[in-house]
């Protein structure tokens, strides 16, 4: 039992419960009527023969012996002959078919002629009965009993259209129940808030619209909710920015104190948690951005150019060539958050550009900073991640610039991929569509 | 020097237009406490009637205000009579789509807030400086344009060059800046000292690549030959001239 298997799919859980449950019940009412009609045609068998039997028996005893041999031949029937003579010795018959003929012929001639019944040798479905006549001469009647039931050739052929009928009906009906769970699954999979991508279809069986029409419900609050999160932070953002503007001008005016550096100081890295934050929110939408085809070799340089204008250490390895369409103020941001968390905690970022062999463009940005423990390489992209340790000023920040760049690789198609190099350091990767 | 003596001297006069009543009035004492003239409005209406009896040199336009934002008013100064004025735009955000717009409706520079307060100065000085070198037949702050000399077209609202086949090619910061000088002033001899001068203004005082390098840096991006330039020549003793004429391209 434990090697068959429960099938997987609910469609063939049901299919094969419907299927078994309807032929175990149409074998079960064939198998009643067999029976039925077996017992009826053996009585109606046996009843025949007995009379018949016993009438043609009397009619022989009553004739004289030289009539007996015309009538003999019109006596017998289909599935028995009368013999006139001792006929064929066989071994006696024990089977209990064969007691129940001989004691109902016996009992149709009162007795007056006891039946001793041989199987003929040879010949398995063949039994003599072997009596005398008052007159003492003997009388064989040869019985071939024919099967009972005689099965007609188109029944096997009903039988298959039947089953066939059977599997289709169980088969529709699966599907019937199935495919709008389908529909659903696939419905679930594909959403995409930011998307507005056609409703689920709410026709069907009432039970399918009901979950049809919930689904699409809750995928409007969804999107409302997400809708509603941008707006909160943006709104904070722009209440925040007023009085942080004001702070950071009055700061200006103050006197050059080192109190007042602090203060700018501080300023700073407020201003730098509420942008993050936005552009965290941001994007997880698609922005509006146009996609267009832009020149890698320069694009790439103009990053490293901007870096190494304001004094950081950033270079551009390799040979840079060929064009890639992409939004460019997406993937800017992307490589100028690997390029910040380099600078960040290695002092110096590499920029380099590979193309893999399935024709993708993959930029990658190496550091010989500490890496990321390969255990927490999936967790750094998460929003908020921070290594242990980091949270002072130097590096500190909200955490949020990789999962910053990971929503915003899957916004032009592509993926971010973080891994530690050998002899250390990180490699954070682009991987684009 | 020329703080010293006002009333020889024209004093540029700046507007603040912002919502924020604190703002406006520490701006306009910043400003004034670096020897400039400074005027306030607080709305689009105090800003109409203000320039109604008053000429002004320069505008600092906020773009979330109730009422009438900053992008409307820029683009009905750029309408009106007040369209040679320079506009510098505060965008709330560092937003990309607010730059965008607000340039394309006609600003001619762009600051995030919050903002320093040097900063917010050096840009108004850059911008006055780069629209009186203007000359007139070249009128800045044209909507959304696009530049096109040679095989080239340049895109002053993204910021790259656009070759033959419409590919991008992305210039740095630094590049884009010296590039907008020598589109703004072609077939013009400038020294090394002008184009220092004029490619400040952002990031002034990270500003540390010589001119040489950068000129070398844009050859490169607008693949001209260093020995026979096509489009940025060196005059030998002088300075750099663009040597090749502009057109105005309107794409919409």
């Amino acid at each position: 039992m434990s090697g068959l298997r429960w099938p997987a799919t609910l469609r063939a859980r049901i299919f094969l419960i419907l299927f078994v449950g309807l032929a175990v019940a149409y074998a079960l009412s064939f198998t009643v009527l067999s029976i039925e009609r077996y017992l009826t045609a053996k009585e109606l068998m046996l009843g025949t023969l007995e009379n018949d039997v016993a009438t043609s028996i009397a009619v022989l005893d009553q004739l004289p012996a030289g009539e007996r041999p015309r009538f003999v031949g019109r006596l017998g029937r289909g599935n028995y002959q009368f013999v006139l003579g001792e006929g064929v010795p066989g071994a006696p018959d024990t089977s209990r078919h064969g007691a129940e003929i001989a004691a109902r012929i016996e009992a149709a001639t009162g007795h007056r002629f006891p039946l001793s019944l041989e199987t003929t040798p040879g010949d398995v479905q063949r039994l003599q009965a072997h009596l005398s006549l008052s007159d003492g001469s003997p009388l064989t009647i040869d019985i071939m009993p024919r099967g009972v039931m005689p099965v007609a050739d188109w029944l096997p052929y009903v039988f298959i259209v039947q089953m066939a009928l059977l599997m289709l009906c169980a088969w529709y009906a699966v599907r019937q129940a199935t495919r709008p769970l389908g529909r659903l699954a696939e419905a679930a999979e594909t959403l995409d808030p930011n998307r507005r991508g056609p409703a689920l279809d709410e026709t069907g069986p009432s039970e399918v619209a009901h979950a049809a029409a919930a689904f699409n419900a809750m995928r409007e609050r969804i999107a409302h909710y997400l809708e509603e999160r941008v707006q909160i932070l943006a709104a904070i953002s722009h209440d925040l920015q007023t009085p942080i503007t004001r702070m950071r001008l009055r700061a200006d005016m103050a006197d050059d104190t080192p109190e007042r550096d602090k203060l700018v100081r501080d300023l700073a890295e407020i201003e730098r948690l509420v942008q993050d934050g936005i552009a965290y929110a941001r994007s997880a939408h698609s922005s509006g951005e146009k996609a267009t085809r832009i020149d890698l070799s320069s694009f790439i340089d103009s990053i490293a150019y901007d870096y190494q204008d304001i004094g950081k250490a950033v270079r551009v390895s390799g040979v840079v060539s060929g064009t890639v369409a992409t939004k460019p103020h997406a993937l800017r941001r992307i490589i100028a958050n690997f390029v910040d968390n380099a600078l960040k905690y290695a002092g110096s970022a590499e920029i380099s550009v590979v193309r893999g062999g399935d024709g993708r463009t993959v930029i990658a940005v190496f550091d010989r900073g500490p890496g990321i423990p390969d255990d927490r390489l999936e967790a750094a992209m998460k929003p908020f991640f921070r290594l242990e340790g980091s949270r002072n000023r130097e590096t500190g920040g909200a955490g949020l610039g990789l999962a910053i760049a990971q929503q915003l690789a899957a916004s032009i198609g592509g993926a971010v991929r973080l891994c530690n190099r050998p002899g250390g350091g990180l490699a954070a990767e682009i991987v684009l569509p | 020097m020329e703080n010293e003596s006002p009333s020889m001297e024209h004093v540029d006069h700046i507007l603040i237009v912002d919502d924020d009543r604190e703002i406006r009035e520490l701006l306009s004492s910043y400003l004034k406490k670096n020897g400039l003239r400074a005027s306030i409005a607080a709305d689009g209406r105090q800003m109409r009637a203000f320039l109604e009896a008053n000429t002004v040199d320069l505008i600092v336009l906020d773009v979330m205000m109730p009422g009438d934002d900053g992008l409307v008013l820029c683009r009905e100064l750029r309408a009106g009579r007040h369209k040679a004025t320079p506009i510098l735009m505060l965008t709330a955000r560092n937003d990309e789509m607010d730059r965008v717009l607000g340039l394309e409706m006609g600003a001619d520079d762009y600051l995030a807030k919050p903002f320093a307060a040097r900063e917010l100065l050096a840009r108004i000085k850059a911008v006055l400086r780069r629209t009186r070198m203007l000359p007139p037949n070249l009128q800045i702050s044209e909507a959304g344009r696009i530049l096109s000399f040679g095989d080239w077209r340049l895109d002053t609202v993204g910021r790259h060059l656009l070759d033959r086949e419409g590919t991008a090619i992305a210039l740095s910061g630094a590049e884009y800046r010296l590039l907008r000088v020598f589109v703004d002033h072609p077939q013009r001899v400038l020294n090394r000292d002008q184009l220092l001068n004029l490619t400040q203004g952002r990031d002034a005082d990270l500003f540390d690549r010589s001119i040489d390098l950068l000129v070398s840096r844009l050859r490169q991006r607008l693949g001209d030959d260093a020995r026979e330039p096509l489009y940025i020549k060196t005059v030998r003793s002088e300075g750099y001239v663009f040597s090749v004429p502009i057109e105005i391209v309107e794409q919409r």
